[in-house]
């Protein structure tokens, strides 16, 4: 697994660089704009769990390198291991990245003491993945063109959902309904007492989803043909 | 005579193509050629021997052992070169070494810097920037380097210049000196099997047609010639394809000495060289 890892990150490092940079101009923006913590920590979360999969899992797809990995002595759930443990890691030090940005830079507006509570940690971790979940199998199953298929359909669903809710009109239209749960549904995460059960459950939540991307992932990359 | 790979019944289905019922084994100690034209399934046998592609139905055993049950066992005593040479094209040739020499035990990295030495190949060059011969170069170092006991490439000598390909022949063939490593490497270049292969395997569109020592079938195969009138393809023994031209019949056999005793009138007898062997069987009227 270490080995991996380590293959993982000489193989990734150039492109990491590259993302960092990109996401330092980006950070340095955001935190100079909002001083929400909450927007803060879905915007982070979104932009983290979205660009850094992207950039490790779908190098190897540029590269065609699958086969060379797939052809060293480990097995592939411990090539889909050294992915996921590898992607996490990076996408750990993107947000421990983000919140330091926040906290040094002078213009930052960001509130860093409403942002630094466990609850709003763990919020921030399972947004990121739930979206990891999803880009995971994808990629690892079909590559860069697996994700590129998944947001263009995701797209062209919402442009099938607005064009259908401005048909048929009304508040109460279906889009409204998605996107206003969507939004109900980070409120009253980000808003939720911080007891311990819910502290707990949020922790759950988020092994559970993780567990779920594992094993989806595993079966679909023991079914890939290299 | 022990074997390295046993492949036994493989079988692996696309759209168009099938392999089916390969079954063929490779003997520890010496170099089996992998031989057929273009599109014949040799890329997918190798591809299943590294459990790249899923198997439909069979077995492959390398070493003795199950080769998906002890799949890292396996991959650590093989040394494994592609066609086309895939790693991160903007890394070092250090870097990528580096990655990958931690997953082998017996990896000797001055055994890498002296083959790069003897490939004039520097550790500080840019995968993407070599020719494809230095990149096959670069591959053959990785896979030398830690002193595999099985030895498997795919095309290795396709697109490279004579004088590599020379080379590289010679490299293979010093290797197996120990008696204890095994090559298996596919080709559609004849002469280079010819030159250094110990054994044979004819595959064409997905099956197996003969797989046995090279000195064997160079002997027992010919190819039988003679004027259109005075000869059949069905007149000659072990005939396994024909062509016909204007005035002549070439009929290949795979029993060359009872076509020789069969008193053929007016035909000519030549040992067959792999080169007739694959044009006939795969480009020749094969002949049931």
């Amino acid at each position: 697994m270490l080995k991996l890892l380590r293959l993982e990150y000489l193989f990734n490092l150039r492109q990491l660089l590259i993302m960092w940079a990109i996401l330092s101009v980006y950070f340095c923006y955001v935190v100079a704009r909002l001083n929400s913590p909450g927007v803060f920590i879905v915007t982070t979360s979104l932009m983290v769990g979205l660009a850094i999969p992207f950039a490790v899992v779908g190098r190897e797809d540029k590269f065609k390198t699958a086969a060379l990995v797939c052809s060293l002595p480990v097995r592939r759930s411990t090539v889909v291991l050294g992915k996921f443990a590898a992607t996490w890691a990076v996408i750990i030090l993107g947000l421990g990245y983000t919140l330091l940005l926040a906290a040094l830079l002078p213009f930052s507006k960001v509130p860093l003491a409403g942002v630094l509570s466990a609850r709003n940690l763990l919020v921030s971790l399972f947004l990121v993945s739930v979206l990891f979940a999803v880009i995971l199998p994808f990629t690892i199953r079909f590559g860069l063109t697996g994700i590129i298929i998944l947001l263009v359909s995701l797209q062209l669903l919402g442009i099938l959902a607005l064009i259908l809710a401005r048909i048929f009109g009304g508040a109460r239209n279906l889009v409204r309904i998605f996107f206003g749960a969507v939004e109900g549904g980070l409120r009253s995460l980000l808003h939720h007492q911080a007891t311990p059960g819910y502290v707990l459950s949020l922790a759950a939540a988020i092994i559970a989803v993780n567990l779920l991307a594992i094993l989806v992932s595993w079966a679909l990359y023991a079914r890939r043909d290299l | 005579m022990t074997n390295a790979i046993e492949i036994n019944g493989l079988r692996k289905e696309y759209k168009g193509f099938t392999l089916e019922d390969v079954t063929f084994d490779v003997p520890q100690g010496y170099i089996m050629g992998l031989i057929g034209p273009n599109g014949a399934g040799k890329t997918t046998i190798i591809k299943l021997i590294m459990n790249l592609i899923r198997r439909d139905a069979g077995e492959v055993r390398v070493f003795g052992l199950d080769s998906r049950h002890h799949e890292p066992e396996i991959k650590s005593r093989i040394g494994f070169v592609y066609d086309v040479p895939r790693f991160p094209e903007d890394l070092r040739l250090r870097t990528i070494a580096s990655a990958l020499s931690a997953f082998y035990a017996r990896w000797d990295d001055r055994r890498f810097r002296a083959l790069l030495d003897e490939f004039q190949l520097s550790p500080r060059q840019v995968f993407k920037k070599l020719s494809h011969g230095m990149k096959m170069k670069f591959s053959l170092a990785l896979a030398l380097a830690h002193d595999a006991d099985l030895i498997l490439m795919d095309e290795p000598t396709a697109g490279l210049d004579p004088v590599f390909r020379f080379e590289l022949l010679t490299k293979l063939r010093a290797l197996i000196q120990d008696e204890r490593k095994s090559v298996l490497f596919s080709s559609h270049i004849t002469s280079d099997l010819e030159r250094v292969a110990d054994f044979v395997t004819f595959i064409h569109q997905g099956r197996i047609i003969f797989s046995a020592a090279k000195d064997e079938i160079l002997e027992s195969w010919g190819v039988v010639r003679a004027a259109t009138d005075g000869l059949q393809p069905g007149d000659v023994p072990g005939a396994r394809g024909f062509r016909r031209t204007e005035h002549t019949l070439e009929v290949l056999t795979a029993d060359l000495d009872a076509a020789r005793r069969s008193a053929l009138p007016g035909a000519v007898f030549d040992k067959a060289s792999l080169e007739d062997i694959m044009f006939f069987i795969s480009k020749g009227n094969a002949h049931a």
